[in-house]
C-alpha cells in the first residue's frame, strides 16, 4: 500500500484496509486508518467498518479452518496497530465499547496460548479485554470483576484435571450474588458443551472465533432483555 | 453432535482408539466392523461362540465428545441371556453380535475379542550391558552344628559367607530365614544363598543351585512391557507385553488423574489393576522361559510420574495441576510383596527416580540407555507420546523438558486416525505430478498401488502414516507451508476436493478400505498434526536456548512410535530440528532398555540417581518465549529456522507469500453466523 491512498474511493479503501488486516500488514492498516480519519470519518466508524469488519472475516476463516493460529496472530497485530491510532480518539469522543471481558486460565493450569488467542480475537472484535494470565483462582476472577465490571468472564483449561475448577469459579460468583451479572464463556481442549451445561456456564466455545461470535450474540440478548 | 444428526450415533472403541459415526440401530458387530475394528466371531452372529464380547464403559468422555451408557445398547435378548447364564459371562460383558446401538458408546474390546491383535514393537534390543546384578547367588559350605558350639545356624552361615565370599554384615529377610535349617539339612551343610546388594539374604536353597531371574518393566500409559532376564548371564529369557489395564479408567494420563479426583478409591483401583497385570506378565514370562516365578528375585520398574505413583499406590492428584508436585522423586527399594507382586516372597523391587512432575523414571531410564552424559556430541533425545519428553545433553550438561504434543500422533483427533495395528496405513508416497498415492498397510508386505482394489483393506491411518501423508502433500504442493490445502491443487486431481470451505485429500478409495468409505486427510487433521509437532519443536527450541546453542550433533527417536517414523519425514514435517540425517536414529523402547540396564547392573542404579539429580529441568509452558516458538513452529517445516540438511528437498515457498492471500480471500466469505 505504498501507492497514493488519497486517490482511492472510501469504500474501496475500507476493503483494502480489511485485506491488509487479513494479511497482517501493519503498515497498510496504519496508513489506511490515518487516511480514513483525514477524510473525516469518525474514529468509531473507522473502527467498526474497517478494523472490526476486517477482523470479522479473519474470524470466519479461522473458524472454518482456512486460517490458522500464526495468520490470526499477524492479523490481530495489525488490528492492534490500527486500534492504537483510534483509541485516544475514541476516548475523546466517548464512544461506547462493545463490551468488556476478563479472561484467564483456571487454577492449576498453566497453558495460555489458546486463551491468549481468545483475548486477541475479542480485542479484534472491539472488546476491552483484561487478560488475567494463568493459574487464576476464584478470588482473582472476583477481584478482576470488581475492578473492571465486565459483561463477560472467560475461563480456560487445557487439562481434564483442571477443568473442574471452572465450576468452583462459577459457584463463587453465585455465592457473591454476581452470577447473573456476567456471561460465563468456557473453552479448552478437554471441554465440551455438556460440561459447560453441567457447570452452568453460559456457553462452551470451541475456538477463539466461536468465542467472539458467542460473546456478541449473548451480549445482544442480554442487552435486549434489559 | 448427535443432536444435529439424530440418525447417527458416535462409537469409540478402545484400545484401538477407532471412533466414528454409525447409523442408529446398527448391529454392534457390524458397527465395529464399519469403524475398522474386526471382532472375533466364529459363529457369525448366532450368539454361540461368545468370541465377540465387549464391555461398555459408562461415563462422559469429553475427548471423544460422547456420553456412554450401558443402556445405549438394546437389552440382552433370549439367546444372549441364555449364553450369559450358561457361560457365566463376566458382568458388563455383552455379545456384540446380539445388540444394536441406540446411543453413543465407548466400548472396551478385550484382547481376546480382537480378531487382529495389536502390534507392540517392544522387543528388547541388543545392548552391551556390564552384568553386575543387585541380586546374585553364592554357594557356601557351612560348618555343621556341634553340641559344644553355641552359635546358631545363621551365625555359622555368616561366618561361611565372610570366609568364602568376603560378604559381611548381611541381614536375612524374615521369610528367607525360615528356609535356612531345611536347606542346610537337605543340602548337607551346603547352600546356595541369593544375596541382594551384598546386604540382604533373599533366598536359601539346598546344595548348589543356578537360576536367579529378574524382571525389567516399563509401565507405559498404554502398554506395559516386561523383560525377564537371567541375572547371571544378562540374557533376556522372555519378553511379554500387555495393554495397561488402567486404560479403562481413563485413556490418557490426565483422565486417570481426574478419575482419582472424582473417585476416592481410584488410586487403589488403578494400583491393583496394574499390579495384577504385572503378576500376569511375570507368570507368562516365567512360563515362556520355563522357570518358576519363585526364581524371580529382583524387579526394576520405570514409568512416567503418574504411572510411577499409581504403581506405588500413591495418589497422582497433585500431578494433575501446577506445580505438578511429585510425592517423591528419589529412587526406591522395596519388597515386591509389599506392592502385592507375586514373585519369590523375598523378591526386591527397585523403582528408578523421577525428575519432575512430567519427566519420570521412564525418562531417567531412557537417559541411562542412551547415556548422553558420556557423549562428546550434543545429543537430542525425543520420546514422542501424548506428552513428549525431550532430553538434550552431552558430557557437560543434560537438560530435559516435557511438551504437550497431544494424542494426534497416536491417531486420536485425526478423522481416520488409529493406533499402529494391522490395517493401518503406515507409509505413504504421493506422485508429485498426478497426485496418485501408494501406501503400505501394517500386516501387508506389499505396497498398495493407486486404484488397486480387492486384496488389502485399510482401516485407518496411524501416526507414521499421518506424518508421511502430510509431508507428501506438502512436497506435492497440495498443502502450503502454512499447512493450508491449496484450491489450485483441486484442479490437478479429483483426489483433492473441497467439500466445505477447506480441502481434503482422498488417500484410499472406498474399494481399498474395510468400511467401504474412503479414507481422507482433511484440513483439521493437518491442523492437529501441526499443533502437536509445533509443541514438540518449541520444547526442543527452549532446551537449545537454555543450553545456548542453535543445532545438535545427533538425534535419537525413542519410544515405540519413534521406531516407525522415517527420520527424513520427521524432519521435513519439522517435528525435529535440522541435523545430518545419517545421525538421526530410532532406538525403540529405550525406557525398557534402561530398566534392563538397571536390573543387570547395580552401578547403573547409582548412575540413574546421579542423572536424575543432575538433569536440568526446563519448564516449557511458562517460559516467556514458548508461545512465540510454538507459533513459528506451526509452519512446515518451520516459519524461520533453516534446514540446510534438507537443501533441495523442500518446495519453493510460494512467491510473495505475504500479501498473496488477499486475492484468495476476496472470494466472498460466507455470512457469519448470527
Amino acid at each position: 500500500m505504498s501507492d497514493d491512498l488519497t486517490q482511492i474511493p472510501t469504500d474501496e479503501l475500507i476493503q483494502i484496509i480489511q485485506d491488509d488486516l487479513y494479511d497482517g500488514l501493519v503498515d497498510g492498516v496504519e496508513a489506511g486508518t490515518h487516511e480514513l480519519l483525514r477524510r473525516g470519518l469518525t474514529p468509531y466508524d473507522v473502527m467498526t467498518q474497517a478494523l472490526v469488519g476486517g477482523m470479522d472475516i479473519v474470524g470466519v476463516d479461522f473458524r472454518d479452518g482456512i486460517l490458522f493460529v500464526p495468520e490470526v496472530l499477524m492479523a490481530a497485530k495489525a488490528m492492534k496497530a490500527g486500534m492504537e491510532i483510534l483509541r485516544p480518539l475514541l476516548a475523546q469522543t466517548g464512544a461506547q465499547q462493545i463490551g468488556t471481558m476478563i479472561v484467564g486460565t483456571v487454577k492449576g493450569d498453566i497453558h495460555d496460548i489458546g486463551k491468549n488467542l481468545v483475548a486477541m480475537m475479542m480485542e479484534g472484535a472491539g472488546f476491552k479485554v483484561v487478560n488475567l494470565g494463568i493459574n487464576c483462582d476464584a478470588d482473582k476472577f472476583l477481584a478482576a470483576y470488581q475492578e473492571h465490571q465486565p459483561e463477560i468472564v472467560g475461563l480456560s483449561a487445557l487439562l481434564t484435571t483442571t477443568m473442574p475448577y471452572m465450576d468452583v469459579v462459577i459457584k463463587r460468583f453465585k455465592e457473591e450474588g454476581l452470577r447473573d451479572k456476567v456471561i460465563f464463556l468456557v473453552g479448552g481442549a478437554p471441554l465440551n458443551a455438556a460440561f459447560a451445561e453441567e457447570i452452568e456456564a453460559d456457553a462452551y466455545c470451541r475456538d477463539a472465533a466461536v468465542a467472539v461470535e458467542t460473546a456478541k450474540k449473548l451480549i445482544a440478548i442480554k442487552r435486549g432483555v434489559k | 453432535m448427535t443432536d444435529a444428526n439424530a440418525d447417527f450415533v458416535t462409537i469409540a472403541l478402545m484400545p484401538s482408539g477407532r471412533r466414528g459415526q454409525v447409523r442408529r440401530g446398527t448391529n454392534l458387530l457390524e458397527a465395529a466392523r464399519q469403524l475398522g475394528v474386526e471382532l472375533e466371531s466364529i459363529c457369525a452372529g448366532r450368539q454361540t461362540c461368545g468370541k465377540c464380547q465387549v464391555a461398555v464403559e459408562a461415563g462422559q468422555f469429553p475427548k471423544h465428545g460422547l456420553t456412554s451408557s450401558a443402556d445405549h445398547l438394546t437389552p440382552p435378548d433370549g439367546r444372549e441371556a441364555k449364553y450369559q447364564h450358561e457361560h457365566m459371562l463376566a458382568a458388563g460383558r455383552r455379545l456384540a453380535c446380539a445388540c444394536e446401538v441406540t446411543g453413543d458408546l465407548l466400548l472396551l474390546v478385550p484382547e481376546e475379542s480382537q480378531a487382529r491383535k495389536q502390534i507392540i514393537a517392544k522387543a528388547a534390543t541388543d545392548r552391551a550391558i556390564d552384568v553386575q546384578p543387585a541380586v546374585r547367588q553364592v554357594y557356601v559350605e557351612v560348618e555343621p552344628a556341634t553340641l559344644e558350639g553355641h552359635s546358631g545356624d545363621w551365625e555359622r552361615l555368616e561366618q561361611a559367607l565372610a570366609a568364602q565370599h568376603g560378604l559381611r554384615g548381611l541381614t536375612p529377610d524374615a521369610l528367607a530365614l525360615a528356609q535356612l535349617q531345611p536347606a542346610l539339612a537337605q543340602g548337607r551343610h551346603a547352600v546356595t544363598v541369593s544375596v541382594w546388594q551384598d546386604r540382604e539374604v533373599l533366598r536359601l536353597q539346598p546344595g548348589y543351585c543356578e537360576g536367579a531371574y529378574g524382571l525389567a518393566v516399563d509401565v507405559g500409559s498404554t502398554t506395559i512391557v516386561a523383560h525377564l532376564c537371567d541375572l547371571r548371564t544378562g540374557a533376556v529369557k522372555a519378553t511379554e507385553a500387555s495393554m495397561n489395564p488402567q486404560v479403562r479408567f481413563g485413556e490418557d494420563l490426565m483422565s486417570r488423574v481426574s478419575y482419582v479426583m472424582m473417585h476416592p478409591d481410584g488410586t487403589e483401583k488403578m494400583h491393583r489393576a496394574v499390579i495384577a497385570t504385572l503378576n500376569d506378565l511375570a507368570r507368562k514370562a516365567a512360563a515362556r522361559a520355563g522357570i518358576s516365578v519363585d526364581d524371580v528375585l529382583d524387579v526394576v520398574l520405570v514409568g512416567n510420574p503418574v504411572m510411577h505413583h499409581l504403581l506405588l499406590g500413591l495418589s497422582p492428584v497433585e500431578l494433575g495441576g501446577t506445580p505438578f508436585a511429585l510425592a517423591l522423586s528419589s529412587a526406591l527399594d522395596l519388597k515386591a510383596r509389599d506392592l502385592g507382586l507375586k514373585l519369590n516372597g523375598c523378591a526386591r523391587v527397585h523403582v528408578l527416580p523421577c525428575i519432575a512432575g512430567h519427566v519420570g523414571a521412564d525418562n531417567v531410564a531412557v537417559q541411562l540407555a542412551e547415556a548422553p552424559q558420556h557423549q562428546d556430541d550434543l545429543m537430542l533425545i525425543v520420546d514422542v507420546g501424548t506428552n513428549a519428553e525431550i532430553v538434550l545433553g552431552d558430557r557437560t550438561q543434560v537438560l530435559c523438558c516435557s511438551s504437550p504434543t497431544g494424542p494426534a500422533f497416536e491417531g486420536a483427533q485425526i478423522t481416520h486416525g488409529q493406533r499402529a495395528a494391522p490395517g493401518a496405513i503406515e507409509r505413504v508416497r504421493i506422485d508429485p505430478v498426478t497426485l496418485e498415492p501408494r501406501f503400505k498397510i501394517i500386516g501387508q508386505a506389499e505396497w498398495v498401488e493407486p486404484g488397486q482394489a480387492g486384496a488389502p483393506s485399510a482401516t485407518g491411518i496411524c501416526g507414521s502414516g499421518i506424518i508421511e501423508v502430510i509431508v507428501e502433500l506438502f512436497l506435492a504442493g497440495v498443502i502450503d507451508q502454512a499447512g493450508r490445502f491449496s484450491e489450485a491443487a483441486a484442479a490437478r486431481s479429483p483426489r483433492v476436493r473441497f467439500p466445505t470451505r477447506t480441502g481434503e485429500y482422498v488417500l484410499a478409495d472406498g474399494a481399498q478400505t474395510a468400511s467401504g468409505a474412503p479414507i481422507v486427510v482433511n484440513q483439521n487433521d493437518v491442523r492437529a498434526i501441526q499443533l502437536g509437532k509445533a509443541a514438540l519443536y518449541a520444547g526442543v527450541k527452549l532446551l537449545l536456548q537454555a543450553r545456548g546453542v542453535s543445532a545438535v550433533d545427533r538425534i535419537v527417536l525413542a519410544g515405540a512410535f519413534g521406531s516407525y517414523i522415517d527420520p527424513r519425514y520427521a524432519m521435513l514435517l519439522g517435528l525435529i530440528p535440522d541435523c545430518d540425517l545419517a545421525k538421526v536414529t530410532a532406538v525403540g523402547n529405550a525406557a525398557g532398555d534402561g530398566a534392563r540396564i538397571a536390573l543387570l547392573n547395580r552401578a547403573a542404579r547409582l548412575e540413574a540417581a546421579r542423572l536424575a539429580r543432575a538433569a536440568v529441568h526446563v519448564q516449557t509452558a511458562v517460559a516467556a518465549n514458548f508461545q512465540a516458538e510454538f507459533v513459528s513452529a506451526l509452519a512446515l517445516p518451520h516459519a524461520s529456522d533453516p534446514f540446510p540438511h534438507l537443501a533441495g528437498q523442500l518446495p519453493e515457498p510460494a512467491a510473495g507469500a505475504a500479501g498473496g492471500r488477499r486475492s484468495q480471500r476476496r472470494r466472498a466469505a460466507p455470512a457469519q453466523a448470527a
